[in-house]
This record gives structure tokens, C-alpha cells and sequence, in this order.
């Protein structure tokens, strides 16, 4: 009987002996490389005048909001407020927010996880689809390995790819602010204004991995959905083709159609978790993470028991 | 058959209204090569695709080595070695990384064996090559080569001729006999070149229409008593009042100034004898084989697609 670990393998030497796979990984690091100039390209262009006053004109316009705009609710206030303190706190101890830090760069790669979601639904896409468009699913299936272990298999080949693909990213992001602007930026702390109303000094890693980690949110539940995708077409371009319309389509009518209450069961009014962040407005004001974080497990375990089913109990006749 | 590999008991497809493989039962013994024969359309692939479980059986059983493949997948398929139709390959991959593959699947082949088997499949030259480069023939050869890594007990292959060259189905031909003389395999064979099971197989399963018409062993046929022995001779006439006199009758007849008469081949030297001393003049007496062919087609009716 075969092994999970040698079907992980065998489906691993099926992503990576793909020239494909490699253009991918090649098309990310140019991305990254490409934002990161940019970065640099716009913080060369300078801003007038030097950082001190800036954050000194910034805070006397906060404290004039919070004196004159009635307007302002609870929320408005505190991050006004905050604000102030943490400008103060960067006067105080002389670190220029306004410079760029290597962390900057780790911190706007969390941006192109979007781009990571879109070539892992590809290659999630094609994962079972491909196998039915080469004609391999027959020999594939004729063997020791119930197809439970060898959908599994392929999913959390899958998985790791993903996987491949934000370490990739973390690590160029990483590597092109310390080449740019050099490794000193890597103590700089991440300010944040505590409960007690204190400026707390936290640590910038775990900020940029949180950071990653809401974005990996959406990036785990849209690959679910195009395996599922996969399992249910027996051609690859139909299945790549699908699944990445039903991703873009989604998010355009979530915003089409906010005004009404079905949206919150929407899969697309719930991925991105930063809503429920101070500061953010959920999609429908009567969402709750809990809310969110429900729906986002009840979407995940529809889409492994349909692949499951699709995959497990139909004849293979290609 | 006590010591059946693959047993096959009542086993059923419908699809729709249609029932393609109906009731299909029979045993395979280790160490035969069995046909399974039939037009086009006959259910033979739906069949194997159910032995192999690519498809659903609607009904009935199948039994590798006792073990139900409907019930225990994983164990029952760590005897079955098989090529469903044309066996696709991953085209990215090379020969050797495709036999690594299927490999994986299975404990204990070493890459001792794998390189065995490239070498007794004469694809030692190309095996680093990519997939896509190789001919159908090749390919053909690489499938085979992926069934039997794991030696296993039963050897299903459809179609396993096509895309060969001649020497390549002799050595196809050959290489079967081998693993089922030493190896003890049991290997099933589906094909609708009749001239071509008859080299290779021990009994044949002709079906049609989804159903099983008749299992025959192949050694049986060619000692069939049913010979048909075609007489020339210059006076066709009176030769044919002869033997019929001579046999009642019976199984005698005049057809194209050709006596034929149907028996066993011991009845020559006797005819000849007759026809001698009678004062013909015999041009030929010969014993025709009926082949498996015109068996099967007396069967099946001559209709070919169902
Ligand atoms: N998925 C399906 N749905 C409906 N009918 C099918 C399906 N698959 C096969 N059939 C029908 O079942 C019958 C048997 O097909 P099968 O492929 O088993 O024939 P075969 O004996 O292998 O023929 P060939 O010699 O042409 O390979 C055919 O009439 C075919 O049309
Ligand atoms: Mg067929």
C-alpha cells in the first residue's frame, strides 16, 4: 500500500519538473523586485521639508480635529489620539517613520500575496483537472492508494507550494530592503498604542507575519475552492479559467451589492479578517469576526467534502 | 479452479437504461494468459475498468487473489499490474522519472528493478529521455513496464499490442509466456486481433453485447474434431458419390469442383486410398485448421459492431 509521504512526493515532482511552475516562481521574484524599486524610486523623490516639523505640523492638525470636528465618534477619537502619541513617541526617540526600513519592504509584500493566491489557484486548478487532460488519472488511480490518500496528497502538495511560494516572497522582500537600505532597520520596533493608553515597542517580525497571515486567510480558502473546482471539471482550462473568474468576479459584486443583507454569507464578504481591525469597517456592519471566522469554516468543510465526493465516488471513463 | 487469481462473479455495469456488462462471470488460474475477446463495443475496456475500480460495478464482485476490490482497494490493487486503453505518461517527465513514479506507489521496487525492467523492455537507450519525445511504441512498451514493476500476481492489459511493431508484439508475445511460465502470473489480455490472440492466449473469453458467450481453451480448438478436408480431383462428380457413399452422406459436399468434408484429419489416408483405387486423379487433399476466426465470427454472427 503506498505511502502518503511518497504520494506527497510523486505530486511534488509533478509541480516542480514543470518549466511552468519555475516561470511562476521567476514572475514573483521580478514582481517583488519591481515593487521594491519602486519603493525606493518614490522615497528618493523626498519629501519637502524635514521629518521633525512634518510630524510636529501633523500633530498640531490631529489636535485641531479632535478639538473642532464634533463628528468624530469613539473610534475616530482613539485613532487620532494614538496617532499623536506614536508621532510623539518617533520625535522623542529620533527614528524618522518616513524613512524606509527593511521591514517596509517585508511589510508591502504582504500586498502581492494576492498575486501568490492567483498562481497557486492556477496550479490547484489544474492539480486533478490535468491529471483527466493527459489521460495519466487511469494509471494514476490503478495502484495501492485508496483516492482519499491521493487526493490528499495532492492537496497538501498544493498546500506546500503555497507555501514555497510566500516563503519566496518573504525572503526576496526581505532580501531586497536589506540590499536597498541596508540591514540597521532590522531593530527598528513596531509601535503600537496599548489598552493602558501607553506606547508599547513591539517586535516589527511579528507584525509583518501577521500581516501575512490575514492574507493567508483568503489565499487557503481560495485554493480550497479551486481544488474543488478541479475535482468537478475533467479539463484544465475550464478549471483554471473558472476558478480565477469566480475569484475577481466575486469580489467586484461583494462590493456591487453591500447594501444588502445576504452579502454577509457571501464567501467574498468574509476572507479578508483586517476588517474587523481598529481603525476598519466591516462589509455589513452587523458582522463579527466570530461571524466571520463561522462562515469561513463552514465554506472550507463544503469545499473538501464536495472535492472529496467529486473526486472518490464518480467512474473514471476518460 | 482452486487456486483462481483473479475471479470475476456476476459482475454488472448499467449506465442509464443500458446494461454494457451483463452477469459477467469467470476464473483465471495463475499462470494463464487469457483473452478476452470481442467486437468492438463488446464491454471488454468497461470490464477491465472494472476489475482495476476506474468505474463502479453496478452489481457482483471482483476477487484478486480472494481479496474483493470493491471492499479492500488498496490491498487487492498491490497485486494488479495494468495498461487501461493507451497508457498516458506524464510527457514533462522523462521515461525513467515516470517508472519512479509508479514505483513510489508500491513498497520494495528497487532501483535495481526498475533498471531491470527498463532493460527487458529494450528501453535502456531513451529512459532519460522526455516522454514526449517517445513514439507510440515506446510508450506502449513504458506502460508495460509500469504494470509489472511490482511483479504482481494478475497482468491486465488492454490492447497491449497496439502502436507495436512486429517484433515488438513477438516480444511482447514472448515476454508473457515468460512471466507466466516462471512467474506464475496470471495475465488477461483484451484484443480484437483474433489472429493475434490466438499465438498468445491458453482460453479465450469471447463477449458480446456486454455478455459472455463462451470461454474456450485454445489447445482445445486446434484439436477440435470439426477439420475441414478439401479434396481435389479431376472428376469432381464422381468422387463426390464416392464419399458420400463412403460417409453417408454425411458432412459431404460439392462446392466449386472442391470436395470438402468435414471430420477429423485420421479420415486422409482412408479417402485417399478410396479415390486412388477408384482410378481418379488426385490433385491435393489438405486439412484445413479452422481458425478461431471463423469461430468467432460464426459466433458473434459476423456482425462486428454492436
Ligand atoms: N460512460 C459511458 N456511458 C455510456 N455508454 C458507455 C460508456 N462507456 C462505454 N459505453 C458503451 O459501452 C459499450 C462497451 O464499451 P467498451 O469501451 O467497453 O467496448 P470495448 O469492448 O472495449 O470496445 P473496443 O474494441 O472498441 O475497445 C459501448 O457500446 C460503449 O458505447
Ligand atoms: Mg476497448
Amino acid at each position: 500500500m503506498s505511502s502518503l509521504g511518497n504520494l506527497i512526493r510523486n505530486e511534488n515532482m509533478k509541480i516542480y519538473r514543470r518549466p511552468r511552475t519555475w516561470l511562476m516562481v521567476g514572475f514573483l521574484i521580478l514582481a517583488l523586485g519591481l515593487m521594491s524599486g519602486l519603493m525606493k524610486w518614490d522615497e528618493s523623490r523626498g519629501s519637502g521639508g524635514d521629518w521633525q516639523t512634518n510630524l510636529t505640523q501633523q500633530n498640531v492638525h490631529f489636535q485641531k480635529q479632535l478639538q473642532d470636528n464634533k463628528n468624530l465618534d469613539t473610534d475616530d477619537r482613539k485613532f487620532f489620539s494614538d496617532r499623536i502619541k506614536i508621532n510623539e513617541y518617533y520625535l522623542e526617540n529620533g527614528i524618522d517613520p518616513t524613512k524606509l526600513s527593511l521591514w517596509d519592504f517585508v511589510n508591502n509584500s504582504a500586498m502581492l500575496i494576492m498575486l501568490i493566491t492567483i498562481l497557486t489557484v492556477i496550479v490547484a486548478a489544474d492539480m486533478i483537472a490535468a491529471e483527466f487532460t493527459w489521460g495519466t488519472i487511469k494509471l494514476l488511480l490503478v495502484g495501492p492508494a485508496s483516492r482519499t490518500k491521493i487526493l490528499l496528497g495532492k492537496y497538501v502538495s498544493t498546500m506546500g507550494f503555497a507555501l514555497l511560494l510566500l516563503a519566496i516572497s518573504f525572503a526576496a522582500a526581505f532580501g531586497a530592503g536589506a540590499v536597498l537600505q541596508g540591514i540597521d532597520g532590522l531593530s527598528l520596533p513596531h509601535l503600537t498604542v496599548g489598552a493602558d493608553g501607553i506606547v508599547h515597542e513591539g517586535s516589527m517580525i511579528v507584525d509583518s507575519l501577521q500581516k501575512y497571515g490575514y492574507a493567508v486567510i483568503s489565499l487557503f480558502m481560495y485554493v480550497t475552492f479551486a481544488f474543488m473546482i478541479s475535482a468537478a471539471f475533467r479539463s484544465s482550462s475550464m478549471a483554471i479559467a473558472f476558478s480565477l473568474l469566480f475569484m475577481l468576479i466575486g469580489n467586484v459584486l461583494t462590493g456591487i451589492f453591500s447594501s444588502y443583507a445576504w452579502v454577509k454569507y457571501l464567501l467574498f464578504a468574509n476572507v479578508d479578517l483586517t476588517q474587523y481591525l481598529p481603525g476598519h469597517m466591516p462589509v455589513r456592519p452587523e458582522m463579527t469576526l466570530g461571524f466571520s471566522i463561522m462562515m469561513l469554516a463552514i465554506y472550507y468543510a463544503v469545499f473538501q467534502l464536495i472535492s472529496w465526493f467529486l473526486f472518490t465516488r464518480r467512474d473514471v471513463a476518460a | 479452479m482452486k487456486d483462481a487469481v483473479l475471479q470475476l462473479r456476476n459482475v454488472t455495469k448499467t449506465i442509464g437504461r443500458r446494461t454494457i456488462v451483463s452477469d459477467l462471470s469467470f476464473d483465471i488460474p495463475a499462470g494463464e494468459v487469457f483473452g478476452f475477446l470481442g467486437p468492438n463495443g463488446a464491454g471488454k475496456t468497461t470490464t477491465i475498468r472494472m476489475i482495476v475500480g476506474l468505474i463502479s460495478m453496478t452489481k457482483g464482485e471482483v476477487l484478486v487473489k480472494g481479496v474483493s476490490v470493491r471492499k479492500q482497494f488498496e490491498q487487492a490493487m498491490t497485486h494488479i499490474g495494468a495498461i487501461v486503453e493507451n497508457p498516458e505518461m506524464y510527457k514533462f517527465l522523462t521515461g525513467y522519472q515516470n517508472l519512479v513514479h509508479y514505483a513510489r506507489r508500491h513498497s520494495g521496487v528497487t532501483k535495481q528493478r526498475i533498471n531491470d525492467v527498463v532493460k527487458l523492455l529494450g528501453l535502456q537507450n531513451r529512459i532519460h529521455e522526455k516522454v514526449k519525445r517517445y513514439s507510440l511504441g515506446m510508450r506502449q512498451r513504458l506502460g508495460v513496464a509500469q504494470a509489472i514493476l511490482h511483479k504482481p500476481s494478475v497482468l491486465i492489459l488492454d490492447e497491449p499490442t497496439n502502436g507495436l511493431d512486429p517484433a515488438g508484439i513477438r516480444e511482447l508475445r514472448d515476454y508473457l509466456r515468460k512471466l507466466t511460465k516462471e512467474e506464475g502470473i496470471a495475465v488477461v489480455v483484451s484484443s480484437h486481433l483474433l489472429s493475434e490472440m490466438e499465438l498468445m492466449c491458453d482460453r479465450v473469453a469471447i463477449i458480446q453485447g456486454g455478455k459472455l458467450i463462451d470461454v474456450r481453451s485454445l489447445q482445445e480448438a486446434k484439436n477440435s474434431k470439426q477439420t475441414k478436408i478439401i479434396v481435389e480431383v479431376d472428376d469432381s462428380q464422381s468422387a463426390y458419390q464416392l464419399l458420400s457413399e463412403a460417409f453417408n452422406g454425411q458432412g459431404v459436399s460439392l462446392s466449386g469442383g472442391m470436395i470438402e468434408v468435414m471430420g477429423d484429419r485420421s479420415f486422409i489416408p482412408d479417402m485417399t486410398r478410396l479415390l486412388v483405387k477408384a482410378g481418379l486423379e488426385v490433385y491435393g487433399i489438405h486439412a484445413s485448421q479452422r481458425s478461431l476466426e471463423d469461430q468467432f465470427l460464426e459466433m458473434t454472427g459476423g456482425e462486428m459492431v454492436v
